[in-house]
């Protein structure tokens, strides 16, 4: 499975496993990894407030199970595409609960976790 | 499992021709809903059916046997649906069969083992190999919905057990919303991806630590810029070729973008063989040219991510993307709940259409271009409604404030108190590095509607807060640990290498111990009494005495102003000997600056970023120092007049003549403003401002005044300052009093104080004061005119100065009475007695005004000087005259060119000096020479009283000779004719020759004035003796 950009323009990236897609393919069809709690589908108003226009870096992943750096992004579970390594903005909080509920664990993809990660490593 | 999935994923590839097949008899085991909608908006999405259908298998039999593991979710519905599904469920393994047989070609040796295994083996082993991969209290946890469309999908099935299914998920449709979360549970639970995100999730990072079994990764140079571009290139690539016989070799390709990581984008792959097939030819990548192995140590590092910084609203951030506002200051209003979009507060730059070029084709083609390029930025204005409407832009703007809010939309933007308020993203903004500058923070204070000032220094600091902490321990600082177990040691920072401090510990258990700590735990520690610098924040370069110390907070008793102030240890440090000094830089306390083209100031206060001045208006102004255009340096030569016409000079003391009457130092002139310095004055730091034009001068410096010329403020009785008799130009019935002070000139009587008893001229007069010379000892003295009396020329009398002051009407009779002609009208007699003293040079000078000056100069100052060396060679020679006849009539020669002019005058003969000299030496001479004697004017026209007492022999001489001469010729006040014929020529001949001989010679008679009462009656006697 799979899902890449059909277009480079309004690239938006998803807060939750940090895809990258354009807006449009979000409102369409949703976030290929999270949809079935984030359900962003037909939403714009969803999608404007999971995903986020800021984002830094940019993974393309052909084969998230096999690839470390999937594994390191904690996107080996995810659909082969395009992932930005950072991602600005703020969850709102009933998606993260919404995750939670899901059993997903929110990883937050602004940075804030790779201080803790960092600690961990010099450890 | 991974190695599994990596084989599904290859299997896929090579199974996309089956995807167009229409019987796609895979999705008929495709029980898992979510994967319907992949397949209908893509069709290579029904691989991941395809591959679902196994794990979906094992997950039925699994279910089978573990359905007890999902009650809570299941229900009672679980044993329906697990039937169905076991029906479903064989069926699938025949076809899996099948498909196996159909597609062999594409698969990998391993995985067709695997297949082959699974045909044979008993689904109750599967669930062991579930069992290993999955965790099964993470089963279930994520409910999924069951879309119906992936029920009606299956219908297109023409399979036998289709209709078993179709049973089964009407069983399900009918079943009730767990039932549906059950599905997704199912999914969940074995849908390799959910399993696997739960996996690394829980997975602490640093277990997923690369190891030498992950694929390599490379690093490829790229234009540095175009990464993006790149990634995306070879996404397209992967995308294309994925489908081939051939796929891209590698896992993922990514890049960092901008910064450090620049130019260059990173590729996984088992080999670089991949890397290069999947980077050969891609537009602005060159893996060619240095392409790195990445060592796995460095692997992690690659895709470190930090947080940015978060905004607060009240932050200060700059501006990096509307070219228009590049670089300017802006303050965050609100943050967004998604943190991307800021309100922010700007000030504008509007040009309110002024620069539009009003022949530009359409606006949407300029906007599209961007007009920063070609167009000056506007400066920074807040927005101004009087011009927005006056703009032609003016139907843009509408008011949308109430309430005396002034508010604004223009052109779409949104001004609030002349702010613009807009939002923009936080990739527009920078956040690092900020550092506002009080001048561009006091902007944003100003702004408060009723003009206070509300500038939030606490946001300030926080904007301020991240730039200091870099250098804010050095190795000798005092730390006190404030965080972890350690909380409370106290020791000596010896070395600081980035975050880590480390510390040798001074007290305590550990003392002598050597440990590290991180900044952020640390804090300095002062002691009360410390003396103190603080490095940052408000108070920053303060220096003084540390007084209480509570934590965190320190506060310091400040050398500036005695006030204390309380600080954060972070930003302190103790004071070495090598304290500088707050200072504002280039401005100084004092120091006169330009503030614009017509605008001259003073700085009266140096603050640390500010200034305080007085301008030459007399206004005080606050300034910065990036307000001033320049200073001017202080010119000790620079030159005005002050309102008598003197000249002022720096550090010259001055009052003013108007209300205050400020006196003052003279700091700056500038033009015709004086800034001028008053010590007793507080404000202004003793400065105060004022033209020229008012001000008198008191002091000059160096007495410089006195030598420069006539001093017209000395003759104006009524700008001298009173300081004696307050309002005594009141007191003085007309206190103007043209011209020329009358008493000048006269031979004066002192009658009281210390000099009581002498004679002198008076050479100089104020209102109230007289300078007089004396004749006793060449000396001025100043005395009040009180204490003269002014001595009669002719009768030898005193006249009480109060007496003498009260006739001065009479005298000046309201005419310039320096022009003698005029004066000598009205009051001949008077004029005829004193002009008398002043002898002939001086009547001719009065009768004729253009010779008055020249003929004061011989006549009766040289006279004067000539009586003055008279006495000087009297003294001088007083020993020399008693035996020393030959000098005598060597001076009687000299004497009687003076006498000549004497008798000149008198009987206007001019030429005739010499036969003068020698024969009426005697005679002549008596008359002179007795007036030299006392006093030379008075003497001369109180001859016959004078002589008496102080040339007891003389008076014979005297007393015929100005008898003759003067009185006729006074008395008939005809002089004016004997002036004429003689009075220009004749002074002018002697004028030069006479003073001048005897000048040189005052300074010695100066040291003996006690002898001259001595000496000047055997002078007198002698007559001639006297000029010796």
């Amino acid at each position: 499975m799979s899902m890449y950009p059909t277009s480079t323009k309004s690239l938006r990236a998803c807060m939750i496993c940090s895809i990258v897609l354009p807006n449009t393919t979000f409102v369409n069809q949703g976030c290929p990894n999270c949809e079935h709690f984030l359900e962003l589908q037909g939403s714009s108003e969803a999608v404007h407030e999971n995903t986020s226009s800021v984002y830094e870096g940019l993974i393309t992943l052909a084969d998230p199970t096999t690839s470390w750096v999937a594994k390191w992004q904690r996107l080996d579970s995810y659909v082969a595409g395009i992932y930005a390594t950072k991602v600005e903005g703020i969850l709102p909080p009933d998606s993260k609960a919404a995750a939670a509920r899901a059993g997903v664990q929110y990883i937050p993809r602004d940075g804030s976790a790779t201080e803790d990660s960092g600690e961990v490593d010099e450890d | 499992m991974s190695t599994s999935n990596f084989l599904d994923q290859q299997f896929n590839d090579s199974d996309d021709e089956e995807d167009f097949n229409p019987s796609a008899h895979i999705d008929e085991d495709d029980v898992q809903p979510p994967a319907t909608k992949d397949r209908r908006s893509r069709p290579p999405a029904e691989d991941e059916d395809e591959q679902g259908s196994r794990p979906t298998k094992r997950s039925r039999s699994r279910h089978q046997s573990g359905d007890e593991d999902n009650e809570d979710e299941a229900g009672g519905d679980e044993d329906e649906e697990g039937e169905g599904e076991d029906l479903g469920n064989d069926d699938d393994e025949d076809e899996e069969e099948d498909d196996e047989e159909d597609e062999v070609r594409g698969h990998t040796r391993k995985r067709r083992k695997r297949d082959a295994r699974l045909q044979f083996i008993d689904v109750e082993a599967e669930v062991d190999e579930e069992d290993e991969e999955e965790m099964e209290d993470e089963e279930g946890d994520m409910p999924e919905e069951v879309h119906p469309d992936d029920l009606l999908d299956v219908r297109d099935d023409n399979r036998d057990d289709r209709r078993h299914r179709e049973l089964d998920r009407q069983r399900e449709m009918e079943a009730s919303m767990d039932a549906e979360k059950q599905a997704a549970a199912l999914r969940e639970r074995y849908g390799r991806s959910r399993a696997a995100a739960i996996d690394s999730a829980v997975v602490p990072q640093r277990l997923l630590l690369p190891s030498v079994d992950d694929p390599s990764i490379w690093g490829v140079r790229c234009k540095p810029g175009k990464e993006k571009e790149v990634i995306f290139s070879i996404t397209k690539r992967q995308q294309e070729q994925a489908l081939t016989r051939e796929p891209l070799q590698i896992f993922s390709a990514f890049e960092r973008g901008a910064g450090t990581m620049a130019g260059y984008i990173y590729i996984e792959a088992r080999t670089q063989n991949a890397v290069f097939t999947a980077t050969e030819g891609i537009a602005f990548c060159y893996p060619r040219t240095k392409m790195i192995l990445i060592p796995v140590n460095e692997m992690p590092d690659l895709l470190r991510v930090t947080k940015s910084k978060t905004l607060n609203p009240g932050a200060y951030v700059r501006m990096k993307r509307p070219a228009m506002y590049a670089g300017d200051l802006a303050q965050v209003v609100a943050v967004e709940a998604n943190g991307v979009d800021v309100t922010v507060k700007l000030i504008p730059r509007l040009d309110y259409g002024l620069n539009e070029d009003v022949n530009a084709p359409a606006t949407d083609k300029k906007r599209k271009f961007g007009k920063p390029a070609n167009m000056p930025r506007p400066p920074q204005r807040l927005f101004n409604e009087t011009e927005a409407r006056k703009g032609r832009n003016a139907k843009f703007l509408s008011v949308n404030g109430g309430l005396g809010r002034r508010d604004y939309t223009y052109k779409g933007d949104s001004y609030e108190n002349g702010f613009l308020i807009k939002d923009y993203r936080i990739t527009y903004l920078e956040t690092e590095n900020v550092n506002p500058k009080l001048d561009e923070v006091s902007k944003f204070a100003a702004g408060a509607a009723d003009g206070t000032e509300e500038l939030d220094l606490t946001a300030l600091a926080n904007t301020l807060k991240n730039s200091v902490t870099a250098d804010a321990f050095l190795p000798g600082d005092l730390v006190e640990l404030s965080q972890g177990e350690q909380a409370g040691v106290v020791g000596r920072a010896i070395s600081v290498r980035g975050e880590i401090v480390t510390l040798k510990v001074t007290e305590g258990m550990l003392v002598d111990q050597t440990i590290e700590a991180p900044i952020k735990a640390l804090r300095k520690k002062f002691a009360e009494g410390d003396y103190v610098k603080v490095l940052a924040g408000k108070y920053q370069d303060e220096v003084g005495m540390v007084v209480k110390v509570k934590g965190d907070q320190v506060t310091f008793l400040a050398d500036s102003n005695n006030q204390e102030m309380p600080v954060l240890s972070r930003d302190l440090r103790l004071a070495s000997a090598a304290t500088n000094l707050p200072s504002s830089g280039v401005y100084d306390l004092y120091d006169l600056v330009q503030l614009d083209v017509s605008t001259v100031a003073c700085i009266v206060r140096v603050d640390r970023e500010s200034l305080k001045v007085l301008d030459q208006n007399g206004s005080v102004r606050t300034m910065l120092p990036s307000q001033i255009s320049s200073k001017i340096e202080k010119r000790a030569r620079a030159v005005a007049t002050d309102r008598d016409g003197s000249e002022l000079r720096p550090d010259d003391t001055v009052k003013e003549s108007g209300m205050e009457s400020k006196q003052g130092r003279i700091m700056h002139i500038h033009r015709n403003f004086l800034f001028c310095q008053n010590r007793q004055q507080t404000e202004n730091a003793g400065i105060f401002v004022t033209r020229s034009t008012n001000v008198t001068t008191v002091a000059a410096k160096g007495g410089r005044v006195q030598n420069a010329g006539p001093d017209l403020t000395k003759m104006n009785p009524a700008l001298q300052p009173r300081n004696g008799a307050p309002n005594a130009g009141g007191a003085m019935a007309p206190p103007k009093t043209f011209g020329r002070d009358k008493l000048i000139g006269k031979t004066v009587h002192v009658k009281k104080g210390p000099h009581k008893g002498l004679l002198g001229i008076v050479k100089d007069t104020t209102d109230l004061e007289a300078r007089v010379e004396l004749h006793t000892k060449s000396k001025t003295i100043t005395m009040k005119k009180d204490i003269l009396a002014i001595k009669d020329p002719i009768t030898g009398q005193s006249v009480d100065f109060n007496r003498f002051g009260n006739t001065r009407p009479k005298i000046g009779g309201g005419t310039p009475g320096r022009f003698g002609p005029n004066a000598a009208g009205p009051t001949p007699s008077w004029g005829g007695s004193r002009m008398g003293g002043a002898t002939p040079a001086w009547k001719s000078g009065g009768a004729k005004t253009p010779a008055w000056s020249s003929a004061k100069t011989p006549a009766w100052q040289g006279g004067n000087d000539g009586g003055r060396t008279a006495y000087g060679g009297n003294d001088g020679s007083r020993t020399a005259y008693g035996g020393n006849d030959g000098s005598r009539t060597a001076y009687g020669g000299n004497d009687g060119s003076r006498t000549a002019y004497g008798n000149s005058t008198w009987s206007a003969s001019a030429k005739t000096p010499n036969p003068y000299a020698t024969d009426a030496s005697s005679s002549t001479w008596g008359s002179s020479a007795s007036r030299n004697a006392a006093s030379p004017p008075s003497n001369t026209y109180q001859s016959a009283p004078t002589p008496a007492a102080y040339d007891a022999p003389t008076p014979g001489f005297a007393a015929p000779t100005p008898g003759d001469h003067a009185t006729p010729r006074y008395g008939a006040g005809s002089y004016g004719n004997y002036a004429t014929p003689a009075g220009a020529p004749t002074p002018g001949a002697y004028a030069a020759p006479t003073p001048g001989g005897y000048a040189e010679t005052p300074g010695g008679f100066a040291e003996t004035p006690g002898q001259w009462s001595a000496p000047t009656p055997a002078a007198t006697g002698d007559d001639d003796p006297r000029y010796e």
